[in-house]
Protein backbone atom coordinates (compact mmCIF):
# COMPACT_ATOMS: atom_id res chain seq x y z
CA UNK A 1 0.00 0.00 0.00
CA UNK A 2 3.15 2.19 0.65
CA UNK A 3 4.37 1.61 -2.94
CA UNK A 4 0.96 2.03 -4.09
CA UNK A 5 0.51 5.78 -2.35
CA UNK A 6 4.17 6.81 -3.36
CA UNK A 7 3.03 6.23 -6.99
CA UNK A 8 -0.27 7.89 -6.46
CA UNK A 9 1.98 10.68 -4.93
CA UNK A 10 4.54 10.75 -8.57
CA UNK A 11 1.65 10.54 -10.51
CA UNK A 12 0.65 13.90 -8.56
CA UNK A 13 -2.88 12.35 -7.62
CA UNK A 14 -1.70 13.01 -4.14
CA UNK A 15 -3.15 16.26 -2.39
CA UNK A 16 -5.40 17.53 0.79
CA UNK A 17 -6.91 14.80 3.07
CA UNK A 18 -3.75 14.36 4.43
CA UNK A 19 -3.33 10.54 6.71
CA UNK A 20 -6.62 10.50 8.45
CA UNK A 21 -9.91 10.14 7.33
CA UNK A 22 -12.97 10.41 10.32
CA UNK A 23 -14.68 7.29 10.64
CA UNK A 24 -17.70 6.34 12.82
CA UNK A 25 -16.97 3.28 15.26
CA UNK A 26 -20.20 2.38 17.21
CA UNK A 27 -21.77 5.32 18.60
CA UNK A 28 -18.80 7.35 18.74
CA UNK A 29 -16.87 9.93 16.24
CA UNK A 30 -13.22 9.09 16.01
CA UNK A 31 -10.51 10.25 13.75
CA UNK A 32 -8.57 7.13 12.28
CA UNK A 33 -5.67 6.58 9.59
CA UNK A 34 -7.37 5.60 6.25
CA UNK A 35 -6.36 2.73 3.93
CA UNK A 36 -5.44 4.64 1.56
CA UNK A 37 -4.84 8.57 2.06
CA UNK A 38 -4.45 9.33 -1.82
CA UNK A 39 -7.67 10.62 -3.41
CA UNK A 40 -8.62 10.21 -7.18
CA UNK A 41 -10.72 12.36 -7.42
CA UNK A 42 -8.99 16.11 -6.97
CA UNK A 43 -9.72 16.87 -3.21
CA UNK A 44 -9.27 20.55 -3.38
CA UNK A 45 -11.79 21.89 -1.19
CA UNK A 46 -10.28 19.49 1.82
CA UNK A 47 -6.92 20.72 1.65
CA UNK A 48 -8.26 23.46 3.50
CA UNK A 49 -10.20 21.23 6.15
CA UNK A 50 -9.38 21.09 9.49
CA UNK A 51 -10.16 18.43 11.55
CA UNK A 52 -12.91 20.05 12.96
CA UNK A 53 -14.80 20.43 9.90
CA UNK A 54 -14.03 16.99 8.68
CA UNK A 55 -15.69 15.92 12.12
CA UNK A 56 -18.44 17.99 11.53
CA UNK A 57 -19.47 17.12 8.11
CA UNK A 58 -19.07 13.63 9.13
CA UNK A 59 -21.36 14.04 11.19
CA UNK A 60 -23.94 16.12 9.12
CA UNK A 61 -23.01 13.92 5.94
CA UNK A 62 -24.09 10.71 8.33
CA UNK A 63 -27.36 11.99 9.75
CA UNK A 64 -28.86 12.51 6.13
CA UNK A 65 -27.86 9.32 5.46
CA UNK A 66 -29.23 7.89 7.99
CA UNK A 67 -32.62 8.91 6.41
CA UNK A 68 -32.26 7.22 3.41
CA UNK A 69 -31.82 3.63 4.94
CA UNK A 70 -34.34 0.91 4.70
CA UNK A 71 -37.45 1.56 2.89
CA UNK A 72 -39.51 -0.23 0.51
CA UNK A 73 -37.07 -3.56 1.06
CA UNK A 74 -39.77 -5.78 -0.02
CA UNK A 75 -39.14 -5.04 -3.18
CA UNK A 76 -36.18 -6.94 -3.33
CA UNK A 77 -37.56 -10.39 -1.84
CA UNK A 78 -40.43 -10.33 -3.83
CA UNK A 79 -38.47 -9.73 -7.01
CA UNK A 80 -36.37 -12.33 -6.45
CA UNK A 81 -38.80 -14.88 -5.80
CA UNK A 82 -41.26 -13.83 -8.45
CA UNK A 83 -37.89 -14.09 -11.25
CA UNK A 84 -36.78 -17.11 -9.56
CA UNK A 85 -39.61 -19.05 -10.16
CA UNK A 86 -40.54 -17.85 -13.38
CA UNK A 87 -37.25 -18.79 -14.46
CA UNK A 88 -37.66 -22.22 -12.62
CA UNK A 89 -40.98 -22.00 -14.82
CA UNK A 90 -38.65 -21.91 -18.15
CA UNK A 91 -37.26 -25.67 -17.43
CA UNK A 92 -40.17 -27.56 -17.65
CA UNK A 93 -42.00 -24.94 -20.18
CA UNK A 94 -38.94 -25.60 -22.90
CA UNK A 95 -38.98 -29.88 -22.62
CA UNK A 96 -42.82 -29.29 -23.13
CA UNK A 97 -42.64 -26.78 -26.43
CA UNK A 98 -44.58 -24.35 -24.63
CA UNK A 99 -41.90 -21.36 -24.25
CA UNK A 100 -40.84 -18.64 -26.13
CA UNK A 101 -37.65 -19.21 -25.96
CA UNK A 102 -36.09 -15.68 -27.49
CA UNK A 103 -38.24 -13.97 -25.02
CA UNK A 104 -37.25 -16.40 -22.43
CA UNK A 105 -33.82 -15.78 -22.98
CA UNK A 106 -34.02 -12.22 -22.77
CA UNK A 107 -35.76 -12.51 -19.39
CA UNK A 108 -33.44 -15.04 -18.33
CA UNK A 109 -30.25 -12.49 -18.75
CA UNK A 110 -32.46 -9.78 -16.40
CA UNK A 111 -33.07 -11.98 -14.09
CA UNK A 112 -29.62 -12.95 -13.86
CA UNK A 113 -28.51 -9.28 -13.58
CA UNK A 114 -31.33 -8.33 -11.20
CA UNK A 115 -30.57 -11.61 -9.21
CA UNK A 116 -27.42 -10.05 -8.15
CA UNK A 117 -28.82 -6.52 -7.01
CA UNK A 118 -31.06 -8.07 -4.98
CA UNK A 119 -28.91 -10.64 -3.60
CA UNK A 120 -26.56 -7.33 -2.69
CA UNK A 121 -29.14 -6.30 -0.32
CA UNK A 122 -29.15 -9.80 1.35
CA UNK A 123 -25.12 -8.91 1.47
CA UNK A 124 -25.67 -6.24 3.54
CA UNK A 125 -28.43 -7.61 5.41
CA UNK A 126 -30.28 -4.81 4.39
CA UNK A 127 -34.27 -7.14 4.11
CA UNK A 128 -33.29 -8.26 7.76
CA UNK A 129 -30.41 -8.10 10.43
CA UNK A 130 -28.87 -10.83 11.67
CA UNK A 131 -31.14 -11.71 15.15
CA UNK A 132 -34.27 -9.80 13.26
CA UNK A 133 -37.44 -11.98 12.58
CA UNK A 134 -36.67 -11.34 8.74
CA UNK A 135 -33.43 -12.86 8.61
CA UNK A 136 -34.91 -15.85 7.15
CA UNK A 137 -36.45 -13.58 4.59
CA UNK A 138 -32.92 -11.87 3.61
CA UNK A 139 -30.66 -15.56 3.61
CA UNK A 140 -33.69 -16.87 1.56
CA UNK A 141 -33.34 -13.76 -1.03
CA UNK A 142 -29.91 -14.21 -0.86
CA UNK A 143 -29.58 -17.58 -1.80
CA UNK A 144 -32.55 -17.82 -4.66
CA UNK A 145 -30.83 -14.87 -6.69
CA UNK A 146 -27.85 -16.19 -7.42
CA UNK A 147 -28.46 -19.17 -8.53
CA UNK A 148 -28.40 -18.49 -12.44
CA UNK A 149 -25.43 -16.75 -12.15
CA UNK A 150 -24.14 -20.09 -10.50
CA UNK A 151 -22.35 -17.84 -7.41
CA UNK A 152 -23.83 -18.91 -4.37
CA UNK A 153 -24.68 -16.34 -2.01
CA UNK A 154 -22.33 -17.71 1.02
CA UNK A 155 -19.38 -17.42 -1.58
CA UNK A 156 -20.89 -13.90 -2.53
CA UNK A 157 -21.30 -12.41 0.45
CA UNK A 158 -17.78 -13.37 1.60
CA UNK A 159 -16.02 -11.70 -1.40
CA UNK A 160 -18.29 -8.93 -1.92
CA UNK A 161 -17.47 -8.09 2.31
CA UNK A 162 -13.93 -8.44 1.28
CA UNK A 163 -13.92 -5.87 -1.53
CA UNK A 164 -15.75 -3.77 0.85
CA UNK A 165 -12.98 -4.01 3.83
CA UNK A 166 -10.36 -4.14 1.30
CA UNK A 167 -11.34 -1.85 -1.85
CA UNK A 168 -9.08 -1.80 -4.53
CA UNK A 169 -6.39 -3.11 -3.14
CA UNK A 170 -4.02 -4.92 -5.29
CA UNK A 171 -4.37 -8.33 -3.29
CA UNK A 172 -6.88 -8.47 -1.06
CA UNK A 173 -9.68 -6.72 -2.67
CA UNK A 174 -11.49 -9.74 -4.69
CA UNK A 175 -12.61 -7.93 -7.41
CA UNK A 176 -9.72 -6.27 -8.53
CA UNK A 177 -8.89 -8.90 -11.63
CA UNK A 178 -11.48 -6.53 -13.20
CA UNK A 179 -9.59 -3.57 -13.52
CA UNK A 180 -8.77 -2.62 -16.97
CA UNK A 181 -7.86 0.60 -18.74
CA UNK A 182 -11.04 1.61 -20.49
CA UNK A 183 -14.30 -0.04 -21.09
CA UNK A 184 -13.18 -2.09 -24.10
CA UNK A 185 -10.28 -3.44 -22.18
CA UNK A 186 -13.09 -4.23 -18.96
CA UNK A 187 -15.20 -6.03 -21.86
CA UNK A 188 -12.21 -8.01 -22.52
CA UNK A 189 -11.51 -8.79 -18.46
CA UNK A 190 -14.98 -9.98 -17.98
CA UNK A 191 -14.34 -12.80 -20.58
CA UNK A 192 -10.55 -13.38 -19.82
CA UNK A 193 -11.39 -13.31 -15.82
CA UNK A 194 -13.58 -16.29 -16.57
CA UNK A 195 -11.16 -18.46 -18.19
CA UNK A 196 -10.16 -22.02 -16.83
CA UNK A 197 -6.52 -21.72 -16.66
CA UNK A 198 -6.36 -17.27 -16.39
CA UNK A 199 -5.76 -16.01 -12.66
CA UNK A 200 -9.02 -14.26 -12.74
CA UNK A 201 -11.46 -14.22 -10.67
CA UNK A 202 -12.18 -17.67 -8.91
CA UNK A 203 -8.28 -18.18 -8.77
CA UNK A 204 -8.24 -15.01 -6.30
CA UNK A 205 -11.23 -16.07 -4.33
CA UNK A 206 -9.92 -19.50 -3.55
CA UNK A 207 -6.84 -17.69 -2.15
CA UNK A 208 -8.49 -15.27 -0.27
CA UNK A 209 -10.89 -18.00 1.09
CA UNK A 210 -7.55 -19.91 2.17
CA UNK A 211 -6.12 -17.29 3.88
CA UNK A 212 -9.64 -16.35 5.71
CA UNK A 213 -9.03 -20.36 6.74
CA UNK A 214 -12.61 -19.88 8.69
CA UNK A 215 -15.42 -22.92 8.23
CA UNK A 216 -17.55 -20.04 6.52
CA UNK A 217 -15.21 -19.76 3.96
CA UNK A 218 -14.72 -23.66 3.53
CA UNK A 219 -18.22 -23.97 3.64
CA UNK A 220 -18.55 -21.55 1.10
CA UNK A 221 -16.03 -23.03 -1.11
CA UNK A 222 -18.24 -26.21 -1.20
CA UNK A 223 -21.25 -24.50 -1.85
CA UNK A 224 -19.34 -22.79 -5.04
CA UNK A 225 -17.82 -26.87 -6.21
CA UNK A 226 -21.96 -27.95 -5.55
CA UNK A 227 -23.76 -25.46 -7.64
CA UNK A 228 -21.39 -25.66 -10.36
CA UNK A 229 -21.74 -29.34 -10.60
CA UNK A 230 -25.71 -28.98 -10.31
CA UNK A 231 -25.05 -26.55 -13.57
CA UNK A 232 -23.12 -28.63 -15.56
CA UNK A 233 -25.23 -31.52 -14.42
CA UNK A 234 -28.53 -29.72 -16.04
CA UNK A 235 -26.34 -28.54 -19.11
CA UNK A 236 -25.11 -31.72 -20.07
CA UNK A 237 -28.27 -33.87 -19.25
CA UNK A 238 -30.20 -31.30 -21.28
CA UNK A 239 -28.10 -31.60 -23.90
CA UNK A 240 -27.93 -34.88 -24.38
CA UNK A 241 -31.62 -35.27 -24.18
CA UNK A 242 -32.57 -32.78 -26.68
CA UNK A 243 -32.52 -29.45 -25.35
CA UNK A 244 -29.31 -28.08 -25.77
CA UNK A 245 -30.34 -24.73 -27.48
CA UNK A 246 -32.95 -24.48 -24.50
CA UNK A 247 -30.39 -24.74 -22.05
CA UNK A 248 -28.38 -22.99 -23.87
CA UNK A 249 -30.38 -20.26 -23.63
CA UNK A 250 -32.41 -20.36 -20.24
CA UNK A 251 -29.04 -20.38 -18.37
CA UNK A 252 -25.92 -21.06 -20.17
CA UNK A 253 -25.84 -18.00 -22.20
CA UNK A 254 -27.90 -15.54 -19.94
CA UNK A 255 -25.31 -16.38 -16.95
CA UNK A 256 -22.37 -15.28 -18.98
CA UNK A 257 -24.14 -12.11 -20.48
CA UNK A 258 -25.07 -11.48 -16.82
CA UNK A 259 -21.72 -12.13 -15.47
CA UNK A 260 -19.91 -9.64 -17.85
CA UNK A 261 -22.53 -7.10 -17.41
CA UNK A 262 -22.12 -7.48 -13.51
CA UNK A 263 -18.42 -7.43 -13.49
CA UNK A 264 -18.64 -4.45 -15.82
CA UNK A 265 -21.22 -1.93 -14.60
CA UNK A 266 -20.91 -3.30 -10.52
CA UNK A 267 -17.02 -3.81 -10.28
CA UNK A 268 -15.17 -1.95 -13.35
CA UNK A 269 -17.27 1.33 -13.88
CA UNK A 270 -17.50 2.26 -10.60
CA UNK A 271 -13.87 2.07 -9.16
CA UNK A 272 -11.92 2.67 -12.28
CA UNK A 273 -9.16 3.52 -12.41
CA UNK A 274 -9.07 1.42 -9.33
CA UNK A 275 -5.93 3.00 -7.51
CA UNK A 276 -7.14 4.99 -4.08
CA UNK A 277 -8.37 2.96 -1.11
CA UNK A 278 -9.32 5.80 0.86
CA UNK A 279 -13.03 6.14 1.90
CA UNK A 280 -13.85 8.97 -0.53
CA UNK A 281 -11.46 7.35 -3.17
CA UNK A 282 -12.02 4.01 -3.85
CA UNK A 283 -15.30 4.63 -5.59
CA UNK A 284 -16.54 7.50 -7.97
CA UNK A 285 -19.58 9.17 -8.95
CA UNK A 286 -20.24 8.98 -12.99
CA UNK A 287 -22.74 9.54 -15.61
CA UNK A 288 -23.58 6.14 -17.38
CA UNK A 289 -24.77 6.33 -21.25
CA UNK A 290 -27.53 3.79 -20.09
CA UNK A 291 -29.07 5.71 -17.10
CA UNK A 292 -28.85 4.71 -13.50
CA UNK A 293 -31.41 1.99 -14.18
CA UNK A 294 -29.69 0.92 -16.97
CA UNK A 295 -25.97 1.29 -15.10
CA UNK A 296 -28.44 -0.71 -12.22
CA UNK A 297 -28.00 2.28 -10.04
CA UNK A 298 -24.06 2.24 -10.39
CA UNK A 299 -23.69 6.03 -10.65
CA UNK A 300 -24.32 6.55 -6.98
CA UNK A 301 -22.29 3.60 -5.90
CA UNK A 302 -20.30 6.03 -4.43
CA UNK A 303 -22.74 6.18 -2.04
CA UNK A 304 -23.09 2.57 -0.91
CA UNK A 305 -19.51 2.24 -0.12
CA UNK A 306 -19.91 4.85 1.89
CA UNK A 307 -23.29 3.57 3.75
CA UNK A 308 -23.94 0.16 2.49
CA UNK A 309 -27.33 0.59 4.82
CA UNK A 310 -28.78 2.55 1.98
CA UNK A 311 -30.65 0.36 -0.55
CA UNK A 312 -29.97 0.34 -4.33
CA UNK A 313 -32.96 2.03 -4.99
CA UNK A 314 -31.87 5.00 -2.56
CA UNK A 315 -28.48 5.96 -3.20
CA UNK A 316 -29.36 8.56 -6.13
CA UNK A 317 -31.87 10.23 -4.25
CA UNK A 318 -29.21 10.05 -1.13
CA UNK A 319 -26.33 11.52 -3.19
CA UNK A 320 -28.77 14.86 -4.20
CA UNK A 321 -29.40 14.98 -0.62
CA UNK A 322 -25.88 14.02 0.24
CA UNK A 323 -24.13 16.39 -2.45
CA UNK A 324 -23.60 19.90 -0.89
CA UNK A 325 -21.49 18.00 1.81
CA UNK A 326 -19.57 16.07 -0.14
CA UNK A 327 -18.88 18.98 -2.06
CA UNK A 328 -17.69 20.87 0.92
CA UNK A 329 -15.51 17.89 1.56
CA UNK A 330 -14.03 18.28 -1.44
CA UNK A 331 -15.17 15.45 -3.86
CA UNK A 332 -16.17 15.82 -7.23
CA UNK A 333 -20.11 15.74 -7.89
CA UNK A 334 -21.26 15.76 -11.33
CA UNK A 335 -24.70 15.74 -12.78
CA UNK A 336 -26.33 12.39 -12.38
CA UNK B 1 -12.60 -37.01 -2.43
CA UNK B 2 -10.76 -33.78 -2.76
CA UNK B 3 -8.38 -34.66 -5.25
CA UNK B 4 -11.43 -36.48 -7.76
CA UNK B 5 -12.99 -32.72 -7.27
CA UNK B 6 -10.26 -31.11 -8.28
CA UNK B 7 -9.23 -33.70 -11.36
CA UNK B 8 -13.00 -33.85 -12.55
CA UNK B 9 -12.88 -29.42 -12.46
CA UNK B 10 -9.03 -29.57 -13.94
CA UNK B 11 -10.61 -31.37 -17.15
CA UNK B 12 -13.77 -29.80 -16.93
CA UNK B 13 -13.56 -27.89 -20.38
CA UNK B 14 -13.36 -31.33 -21.79
CA UNK B 15 -16.38 -32.84 -20.53
CA UNK B 16 -18.15 -29.63 -20.77
CA UNK B 17 -16.46 -29.66 -25.04
CA UNK B 18 -18.54 -32.91 -25.08
CA UNK B 19 -21.36 -32.88 -22.70
CA UNK B 20 -23.06 -29.55 -23.65
CA UNK B 21 -21.07 -27.64 -27.00
CA UNK B 22 -21.43 -31.44 -28.91
CA UNK B 23 -24.82 -31.44 -28.64
CA UNK B 24 -25.45 -27.95 -28.80
CA UNK B 25 -23.81 -27.63 -32.03
CA UNK B 26 -25.48 -31.14 -33.44
CA UNK B 27 -28.95 -29.74 -32.37
CA UNK B 28 -27.97 -25.94 -33.97
CA UNK B 29 -27.70 -27.52 -37.09
CA UNK B 30 -30.13 -29.56 -37.25
CA UNK B 31 -32.55 -26.51 -36.44
CA UNK B 32 -31.20 -24.61 -39.28
CA UNK B 33 -31.50 -27.55 -41.40
CA UNK B 34 -27.71 -27.56 -41.91
CA UNK B 35 -26.08 -30.86 -43.39
CA UNK B 36 -22.88 -31.98 -41.94
CA UNK B 37 -19.98 -32.19 -44.22
CA UNK B 38 -18.33 -35.73 -44.91
CA UNK B 39 -21.62 -37.91 -44.48
CA UNK B 40 -20.80 -37.02 -40.97
CA UNK B 41 -24.06 -37.02 -38.36
CA UNK B 42 -24.69 -33.83 -36.81
CA UNK B 43 -23.55 -35.14 -33.09
CA UNK B 44 -20.37 -37.19 -35.10
CA UNK B 45 -19.90 -33.10 -35.63
CA UNK B 46 -20.56 -31.97 -32.55
CA UNK B 47 -17.98 -34.19 -31.12
CA UNK B 48 -15.30 -33.64 -33.41
CA UNK B 49 -15.76 -30.03 -32.72
CA UNK B 50 -16.61 -29.72 -28.74
CA UNK B 51 -14.16 -32.92 -27.96
CA UNK B 52 -10.93 -31.16 -29.15
CA UNK B 53 -12.09 -27.37 -28.52
CA UNK B 54 -12.51 -29.26 -24.89
CA UNK B 55 -9.40 -30.22 -24.91
CA UNK B 56 -7.48 -26.87 -26.27
CA UNK B 57 -9.53 -25.30 -23.55
CA UNK B 58 -7.94 -27.95 -20.86
CA UNK B 59 -4.77 -27.87 -22.06
CA UNK B 60 -4.01 -23.98 -23.23
CA UNK B 61 -6.52 -22.71 -20.05
CA UNK B 62 -8.71 -20.62 -21.99
CA UNK B 63 -11.09 -21.18 -24.81
CA UNK B 64 -9.98 -18.69 -27.59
Amino acid sequence: MGALRDIAGAMGVTQGQGATDAMFFGDGLVETPARGDAPAIPLTGDASLDKHTRVALLREEREIARRFEGGKMWLYPAFAFTCYAIWLSFFPLAIMGWLNLPLAFVLSTVFAVGGYVTSHEAMHSNIGRPGSKMRWLNEWTGKVSTIIIVFPFSMARLMHLEHHYHCNHPEKDPDYPDRASGPWHAIYKTWLNRQPGVDGSIHIYKRILAEMGTKEAADSLKDTIRLQLIFLAVLFAMAWSGYAIEAALIWWLPRHIGLSYIRFYLSWAPHHPRVEQGRYTNTRLFKSRLGHIGSIGMETHFIHHLYPAIPSHRTKEAYHALRPVLEKRGVHCPEI
Amino acid sequence: MQRAVQTLFKIMPFLFGIGFIAPLIAQTMTYWGWEPPLGLSPIGLGLLIGGPWGLYATLRGRWV
